[in-house]
């Protein structure tokens, strides 16, 4: 009965479950409200990363997992797969969006005006260490500008594309179902353009990083230069079965467009993504700027980063290596032992060079 | 006549997990790849609740195929009681409320990482694989698609030329689990990290197997009396583990595949891999009721 002896396995894993959650002890309304409020901007990446804009279920995933995001965000995708698609909003489209922060990189100014909104990026980066010794950190109130900076502005393109800069890209007349959904559909290549720019707006944030950095510091064939990154919020239209239009709220966007010299032209690259996350769209529309012609099998070429890049799959199976693995690895061990049996039977018969037998790689 | 008496009131989760859309999906591939043994059908793949490589790829078939009289096993690594095993069973049963087993000869469904059972499936029942990687050509193209194209030109030349190259450096084929095989002679498909022992299995086996691998979102079949061919040279037979002589030390069972496991004084021992084998035959052994169902080898011999 030796067999039975071993049968743990349903016991262990719910003890070792109970050990995981016993760390973060009891999840409160209270607690993850307080952790939506105080990470406004771990939530957002989440939800980006999770295609679901819901801030309460974001900071329910972060309190749940213990901020374990590639858990948080799989928590939140397995979710969404339960909940039904019950209509298409209306485009969002660029001059529309309520824009909080928007700057290009391009040009000294543009239409509209350079708006700084938000940023951390010109302050000096030093640890509040005083907040530990009881000492609490207060923000300095924001003075309002005299003149508020327009809700609404044109994209920097668009002026590109009306001086013949670049060659703005045909409107996609999709709408409503017939918008390809890379939720319910696979990902396929050549990629359709909605499939793109949907993988990019929820992968993972440092996966993209990585990948869009290579190309960056030399790996793609074209330097971006950031005609403008916005932060935005975006109103959220759809139309009631009885047809009339509503708001259903807004979501918080960002997005970048990357240009760089093509010929004559200026070649343009695109991201955008739910929530306000700067690194993220401006790595992806490196990586969409390189894309087009980029060699098969390199870090740019659209198959290659966007498969790469999708953050529950790739941590998924970085985390299954931890399964058992012993029967493919008996299998492999068969077939090494036997080439070695082999090879010291040829030895033995003639002294020969020494070739390392291969095996396939694991799975 | 009312919203209410049309509609279904509203739960917090369909049957078995998934929604009826993404049911309907899988429903559509598996009888696409049933129709082309062996052919890779792209799906959807749905995010479920458990990590992807975990098998969320045949997680999301059972979930499909499953109904309240299903019996359900699941295995891992030819093993019931393996932590793995036990929570996917667990949520099939959690989402379907259908009963669970250990037997092979008891199941309607398997779901499986990694092993065929020892005992002979029959055409009531269907075997579940999980996949990691369903592109057998991936060592020689690990584009998808160029790799597509060369599934569908039928250009394995260069799957021949690995297989021979491995036999010029090392003697043998070095190929271990996953052995590239050739489906009702047209497709070839990798049986999922399965050892060789388990693929003769295949061939012209009475159960529909289908193979799932949710992160790669790709799913493909091997219908029931359907030709499964390893890749071999006519002059370099097709050779399983060199298992047929060992004997489980726990059970006594002999000529199945075993897990070898390493002793303190250098040495091995075996037991066998397939766990419920193993239990049936110690019940055997004691003097109690246990019936084990015809096997496909016999004394570590494959029937022909």
């Amino acid at each position: 009965m030796a067999y039975v002896a071993t049968r743990g396995g349903e016991r262990a894993i719910e003890q070792s479950e109970r050990l995981f959650r016993a760390e973060m002890g009891e999840i409160t309304a209270d607690r993850v409200a307080e952790m939506r409020k105080a990470l406004p901007y771990l939530v957002d990446r989440v939800m980006g990363e999770a295609s679901l804009y819901d801030g309460d279920l974001a900071a329910l995933a972060l309190a749940q997992t213990g901020g374990e995001l590639y858990e948080a965000v799989l928590l939140l995708r397995a979710w969404r797969t339960t909940q039904p698609r019950l209509t298409v909003a209306e485009p969002v489209t660029q001059e529309n969006l309520f824009t909080h922060r928007r700057i290009s990189a391009a040009f000294k100014d543009i239409p509209g005006g350079q708006v700084l909104g938000p940023t951390l990026d010109y302050a000096h980066r030093i640890l509040a260490t005083e907040v530990l010794s009881g000492a609490n950190f207060l923000p300095t109130p924001v003075e309002p500008a005299s003149r508020p900076s327009p809700a609404q502005q044109p994209s920097v393109a668009a002026w590109q594309a009306e001086n013949d800069l670049l060659t703005a890209p045909e409107p996609d007349t999709a709408s409503g179902n017939t918008i390809p959904d890379i939720t319910r559909e696979p990902l396929l290549f050549p990629a359709k353009r909605a499939h793109t720019l949907q993988s990019l707006a929820r992968a993972e944030t440092g996966g993209v990083l990585a990948l869009g950095y290579a190309a960056q510091r030399g790996y793609g064939q074209n330097h971006p230069t950031v005609n403008e990154l916005r932060l935005a919020e975006a109103d959220i239209r759809v139309r009631h079965p009885r047809g009339t239009e509503f708001s259903a709220g807004r979501v918080k966007v960002s997005q970048a467009e990357v240009v760089s010299k093509s010929g004559s032209d200026l070649g343009l690259g695109y991201a955008a993504t739910l929530g306000w996350n700067e690194v993220k769209v401006i790595a992806a529309a490196t990586l969409d700027l390189n894309a087009k012609g980029a060699p098969k099998g390199s870090a740019t070429e659209e198959e290659f980063f966007l498969y790469h890049t999708e953050g529950v799959e790739s941590s998924g199976f970085c985390i299954h290596f931890k399964l058992p693995h012993y029967v493919t690895f008996q299998s492999s061990l068969d077939a090494m032992h036997d080439a070695r049996a082999k090879k010291a039977a040829q030895a033995k018969r003639a002294p020969k060079t020494d070739i390392s037998p291969q095996v396939e790689s694991a799975e | 006549m009312s919203l209410e008496t049309l509609t279904k009131s509203w739960e917090p989760m369909s049957y078995g997990f998934l929604d009826a859309s993404a049911k309907r999906e899988i429903r559509r591939k598996t009888l696409k790849a049933i129709a082309v043994p062996g052919c890779q059908i792209p799906y959807a793949s749905r995010e479920v609740p458990m990590a992807r490589g975990w098998g969320t790829g045949g997680l999301q078939v059972s979930c499909t195929l499953i109904n309240p009289d299903m019996r359900v096993k699941v295995i891992d690594q030819g093993a019931d009681d393996s932590v793995n095993a036990a929570s996917i069973r667990k949520f099939l049963a959690r989402v379907s409320g259908a009963p669970v087993t250990m037997d092979t000869l008891e199941a309607d469904l398997i779901q499986s990482r990694h092993r065929i059972p020892e005992e002979k499936l029959r055409e009531d029942q269907v075997l579940v694989l999980q996949v990691p990687n369903p592109e057998p050509l991936r060592p020689v193209q690990p584009n998808m698609s160029i790799a597509r194209q060369m599934h569908a030109d039928a250009d394995y030349g260069r799957m021949w030329l690995q297989l021979y190259e491995q036999i010029v450096r090392s003697g043998r084929v070095m190929q271990g689990a996953s052995y590239p095989s050739l489906v009702n002679g047209r497709f070839v498909m990798t049986p999922s990290p399965i050892p060789r022992w388990d693929v003769p299995k295949m061939d012209m086996a009475a159960h529909l197997t289908i193979l799932s691998a949710g992160r790669e979102k790709r799913l493909h079949a091997v219908p029931p009396y359907t030709r499964v061919e390893p890749l071999v040279f006519d002059d370099v037979p097709f050779r399983v583990e060199d298992h047929g002589r060992l004997v489980c030390t726990r059970s006594g069972a002999r000529g199945f595949f075993m897990n070898e496991i390493p002793q303190e004084d250098g040495t091995s021992s075996f037991e066998v891999s397939d766990s419920e084998l193993g239990v049936k035959t110690i019940h055997r052994r004691d003097g109690d009721a246990a019936r084990i169902g015809e096997t496909w080898y016999t004394d570590g011999e494959m029937a022909q």
